[in-house]
C-alpha cells in the first residue's frame, strides 16, 4: 500500500469530503494561497476555490463563531486553527455556543463542525505556540475530542469527525505532520471513542496519546530487551473514551502508565488515571497508576529545556520499570 | 454434649500421632470399650476405643494424618447434635473459653469485639488491590503476608508465595512425600481431607491418572512403613547408629557335623517328631562356644557391659511381613533333642504369630540361618543391646586340603558381626575359633 505523511492523510480526508459534499467547507487563518501555517491546505484552493476554502482575519474568536453559525444553518464547516494555544480566544465560541446549542435548541438544531488544530512543543515554537490544552475541551460536555497519532488514524477520525454531527476538536501534532504510514486511498471511517492496541503485551500498560504513542512504543522496544513486555494503548479520542479497552489492558497486566505531553496537572491523563481507579481493574492493580505528563511551567524556547519539560522516551522506560519494581 | 475424641498420649515423648485407619464410619453407632480408629505412634500401632456410648457424630481426620496429642479427631454424642465442621483443637481450650465466658457477660461482649476485629486486620495492612484480591478469593489474611514492596506493602507476588507455601502445607508429609517422589504438583490436586487436605490417596490417584495418560510412567506398589516393619526398621538403623558392627568370617568343615546329624538323626526324630536340623547344631555349638567364652554373651546397656549368666539364643526366623526372633533359654543346659523341639516349635508359632511375650524376651546372642539360600557369608546386623550375632551360611561340597590331599568336603561360612565398643577383635576371633573347632569335632558336645 502506499504510505502517506500524516499532513497528506488529513488533507486527503478534507479533499475526499469536499469532493462528495459540498456542504463540507474551510475556514481559516492563510489557509488559501498559503496553505495554512503548516501547509496542510496546500494546493485547496486550486481545487476547491475561494468560497469552499476561506481565509479568514486573524481572530479565532470569530472564525469559530463563523462555524457555529455555518454549522448551525446546515453546512459542515471544518475550521482551522493555526496554534492550539490560540483556542484560548475561541473557548467562549466553543464552550458557550459550539458545545451547548443542541441541548439548548432540544435537538432542533445541532453543530456539526470540526476544529482542526495542531498541538505540542517540538518545535521551538515557544511559550506561546506549544501547548498542549485538550484537557480544557475535554472538560467541556458537547465537545468531541479526537487525537490521531498516526497518518491512517488522522484520515479515518477526521472522516468520522466530518461526519459527527457535534463539534469535534481535532487535535494534530506538529511533530507527527511529517511521520508516515500505509494509508489506504479510498475513503473510510475510524469511528470516534474507539482506542487503537498499538503494541500488545502482559507485563505493563501504556496508555498514551498523540506523540506519545510514538516515545512509548519506542520505550516498549528498549524494554522488550529485558524482557518487560509493555502493552500500548492509544486511546485515539479523548471525548468519548474507549474505557472498555483500557480497563481490560489493565486487567490483564494490572500496572499502568499514562503520559501524554500535555502538564500533568490537571491533564487528560488524571481521567484516564481516575477512571481505571474507579473501575473493575482496580481490583487487578498492582502497582500505583503513574503518571508521567508535562512540568508545570511554560514551554521553554531553548530546544533542550523545551525537550526537559515534556516526558521523553527514557522517562516512560523509567516509570514502566518503577511500577514493574515489585512484579 | 457431645464427647470429644481425641489423640491419646501414650508415651511421655508422643507428641504426634498418625492415623491409620477407622473403624467407624460417620453416622455408625459406638458402644464404650470398642475400637474406633488405630493409631502408630513412633512405637507402636494401637487401637483407640471409645469411651461413651453414643453415635460417631464426626471425623476430622482422615487416614495418614499426622496428628498432634491431645487434637480433638472427632466427637461421639447423640444423633442430631450439632458438631463444629472442623476439628475445634486441643482438647480442653473449648472447656476453658465456656468457663471464662460464663464468669462475666460484660467481658464476653469485650472479647468478641477483640476477636471480630482480629478477622479483619487486612485493612491495617499496605497492599495493592491485587493482591487484596488474590488474599481474597483464597482466604489468606493480608497480615499474615510479609510484604516487598515499600514500606512492606503487600504485591500479588507475596500473595503467591504464601499460597504456594499454603497448598504445600495443605498435604499430609506422606503425601507430600509421594508427590515429591513422583513429581507429582501438589497444587493441581484436590485434596480430600479435612479443608481439602490432600491425603496420601489423593496423590496415588493422581499418579495414576498421569499414568493412564503416560504408560511409560510406571506406578510400583506402595506399603505404609508400620507395624513390625516400623519396629525393624527403627531397631536395625538404631543398632546401625549406635553400634561400631565389624564381622569376622570363617569356614568351617561341617564332614563330622554331617555324619552326627546323620546319626541323630532317627533318634531326635522318634523323641520330637522332627527332623534333626543344622541350626539346632549350630545353636547348640554356639552354646558351648559362648560358655566359654562368656565376653560374647554381654550386653551392652547405656554406659555398662553386662556378662549374662544364661545362655539365651535367638533364632532369626523369616516371616512375610518381616522378620522375629523367638529365643531358646539356657541352650548349655539343653541337648540337641530338646533344642531342636524348642527351636521347631518357636519357628512353628512365629509363623502362626502365636508367641508369648515371654518366648521373645532375654536373648543374649543371636543366630541367623540363611543356609537354606545361595548365601555364603554376609554382615549380619547386631540385636541390640546384644554384642554380636553370628550368621550361617549354605554347607557346600568345596575341594578343601586334608592332610596334604585335596578331599572334596562340605563347608559352610560363618559371619560373626561384633559391637566393638563392647568386644575387641581378638576376643571375638578366639570365641569365632572356639566354635569352628567344636563344628569341626561336634563329639565334643557330648563331652
Amino acid at each position: 500500500m502506499r504510505e502517506l505523511t500524516y499532513l497528506e492523510a488529513v488533507r486527503e480526508a478534507m479533499s475526499q469530503e469536499m469532493r462528495e459534499n459540498n456542504d463540507v467547507f474551510l475556514l481559516g487563518e492563510d489557509i488559501g494561497v498559503y496553505g495554512g501555517a503548516f501547509g496542510v491546505t496546500r494546493g485547496m484552493i486550486e481545487e476547491f476555490g475561494p468560497e469552499r476554502i476561506r481565509n479568514t482575519p486573524i481572530s479565532e474568536s470569530a472564525i469559530t463563531g463563523g462555524a457555529v453559525g455555518a454549522a448551525l444553518t446546515g453546512m459542515r464547516p471544518i475550521l482551522e486553527l493555526q496554534f492550539s494555544d490560540f483556542i484560548t480566544i475561541a473557548m467562549d465560541q466553543l464552550t458557550n455556543q459550539a458545545a451547548k446549542l443542541r441541548y439548548m435548541y432540544g435537538g432542533k438544531g445541532s453543530v456539526p463542525m470540526v476544529l482542526r488544530t495542531p498541538a505540542g512543543s517540538g518545535t521551538g515554537a515557544a511559550a506561546q505556540h506549544s501547548q498542549s490544552l485538550e484537557a480544557w475541551v475535554a472538560h467541556i460536555p458537547g465537545l468531541k475530542v479526537v487525537q490521531p497519532s498516526t497518518a491512517y488514524d488522522a484520515k479515518g477520525l477526521l472522516k468520522a469527525a466530518i461526519d459527527d454531527d457535534n463539534p469535534v476538536i481535532f487535535y494534530e501534532h506538529k511533530l507527527l505532520y511529517k511521520t508516515k504510514c500505509e494509508v489506504p486511498e479510498e475513503p473510510y471511517t475510524i469511528p470516534i471513542g474507539k482506542a487503537d492496541i498499538k503494541r500488545s503485551g502482559g507485563d505493563v500498560t501504556i496508555v498514551a496519546t498523540a506523540i506519545m504513542v510514538h516515545r512509548a512504543l519506542e520505550a516498549a522496544e528498549k524494554l522488550v530487551k529485558e524482557g518487560i513486555e509493555v502493552e500500548v494503548i492509544d486511546p485515539r479520542t479523548l471525548v468519548p473514551l474507549d474505557e472498555e479497552t483500557i480497563v481490560e489492558s489493565v486487567k490483564k497486566t494490572g500496572r499502568v502508565v499514562v503520559v501524554h505531553e500535555a502538564v500533568k496537572r490537571g491533564g487528560y491523563g488524571g481521567e484516564i488515571a481516575s477512571m481505571i481507579a474507579e473501575s473493575e481493574a482496580f481490583d487487578f492493580l498492582d502497582s500505583p497508576i503513574k503518571r508521567l505528563g508535562g512540568l508545570p511551567v511554560p514551554i521553554p524556547y531553548n530546544p533542550k529545556l523545551e525537550k526537559a519539560t515534556v516526558p521523553q522516551v527514557d522517562d516512560i522506560v523509567e516509570a514502566v520499570k518503577e511500577t514493574i519494581r515489585f512484579k | 454434649m457431645a464427647n470429644e475424641v481425641f489423640m491419646p498420649k501414650l508415651s511421655s515423648t508422643m507428641e504426634t500421632g498418625t492415623l491409620l485407619q477407622w473403624f467407624k464410619e460417620e453416622g455408625d453407632s459406638v458402644e464404650t470399650g470398642e475400637p474406633l480408629f488405630e493409631i502408630m505412634t513412633d512405637k507402636i500401632n494401637i487401637e483407640v476405643e471409645a469411651y461413651d456410648d453414643g453415635v460417631l457424630l464426626k471425623k476430622y481426620y482422615d487416614i495418614d494424618d499426622e496428628i498432634p496429642v491431645n487434637q480433638i479427631i472427632a466427637y461421639v454424642g447423640q444423633q442430631d447434635e450439632v458438631v463444629p465442621d472442623t476439628s475445634p483443637g486441643i482438647s480442653g481450650n473449648e472447656i476453658n473459653e465456656e468457663k471464662e465466658l460464663n464468669e462475666s457477660a460484660v467481658e464476653e461482649t469485650s472479647v468478641r469485639i477483640e476477636e471480630q476485629s482480629k478477622v479483619e486486620p487486612s485493612e491495617d495492612v499496605r497492599a495493592t488491590p491485587a493482591a487484596r484480591r488474590v488474599a481474597r478469593s483464597n482466604n489468606i489474611l493480608l497480615n499474615e503476608i510479609s510484604g516487598s514492596g515499600p514500606k512492606g506493602r503487600v504485591h500479588v507476588k507475596d500473595v503467591n508465595q504464601v499460597l504456594i507455601q499454603r497448598n504445600d502445607s495443605r498435604a499430609t508429609p506422606l503425601a507430600k512425600k509421594v508427590s515429591k517422589a513422583h513429581q507429582v504438583s501438589l497444587e493441581s490436586i484436590n485434596g480430600s481431607g479435612v479443608n481439602g487436605k490432600v491425603m496420601k490417596n489423593d496423590v496415588a490417584k493422581s499418579i495414576d491418572r498421569v499414568s493412564r495418560v503416560d504408560p511409560s510412567i510406571q506406578t510400583s506398589q506402595k506399603r505404609k512403613l508400620s507395624g513390625m516393619r516400623k519396629v525393624i526398621a527403627d531397631r536395625m538403623q538404631e543398632s546401625v547408629n549406635t553400634a561400631p558392627h565389624v564381622t569376622l568370617t570363617s569356614e568351617i568343615d561341617m564332614k563330622k557335623v554331617q555324619e552326627l546329624r546323620k546319626n541323630l538323626m532317627k533318634v531326635v526324630e522318634s523323641h520330637t517328631g522332627n527332623r534333626l536340623s543344622y541350626t539346632d547344631i549350630i545353636i547348640k555349638a554356639t552354646g558351648e562356644a559362648l560358655s566359654r567364652h562368656p565376653a560374647m554373651n554381654a550386653s551392652l546397656n547405656d554406659d555398662e557391659i553386662v556378662l549374662n549368666n544364661s545362655i539365651n539364643v535367638g533364632l532369626a526366623v523369616s516371616l512375610d511381613e518381616g522378620l522375629i526372633v523367638p529365643v531358646i533359654q539356657d541352650v548349655p543346659s539343653k541337648g540337641l533333642r530338646e533344642i531342636n523341639d524348642h527351636a521347631k516349635r518357636l519357628a512353628k508359632n512365629a509363623r502362626n504369630q502365636k508367641l508369648q511375650e515371654d518366648q521373645l524376651k532375654g536373648a543374649t546372642f543371636t543366630v541367623s540361618n540363611l543356609g537354606m539360600y545361595a548365601v555364603d557369608a554376609f554382615t549380619p546386623i547386631i540385636n541390640l543391646p546384644q554384642t554380636a550375632i553370628l550368621g550361617t551360611g549354605r554347607i557346600q561340597e568345596k575341594p578343601v586340603v586334608v592332610d596334604q590331599e585335596i578331599e572334596v568336603r562340605p563347608t559352610m561360612a560363618v559371619s560373626l558381626s561384633f559391637d566393638h565398643r563392647a568386644i575387641d577383635g581378638a576376643p571375638a576371633a578366639a570365641f569365632l575359633t572356639e566354635l569352628k573347632q567344636i563344628l569341626e569335632n561336634p563329639y565334643e558336645l557330648l563331652a
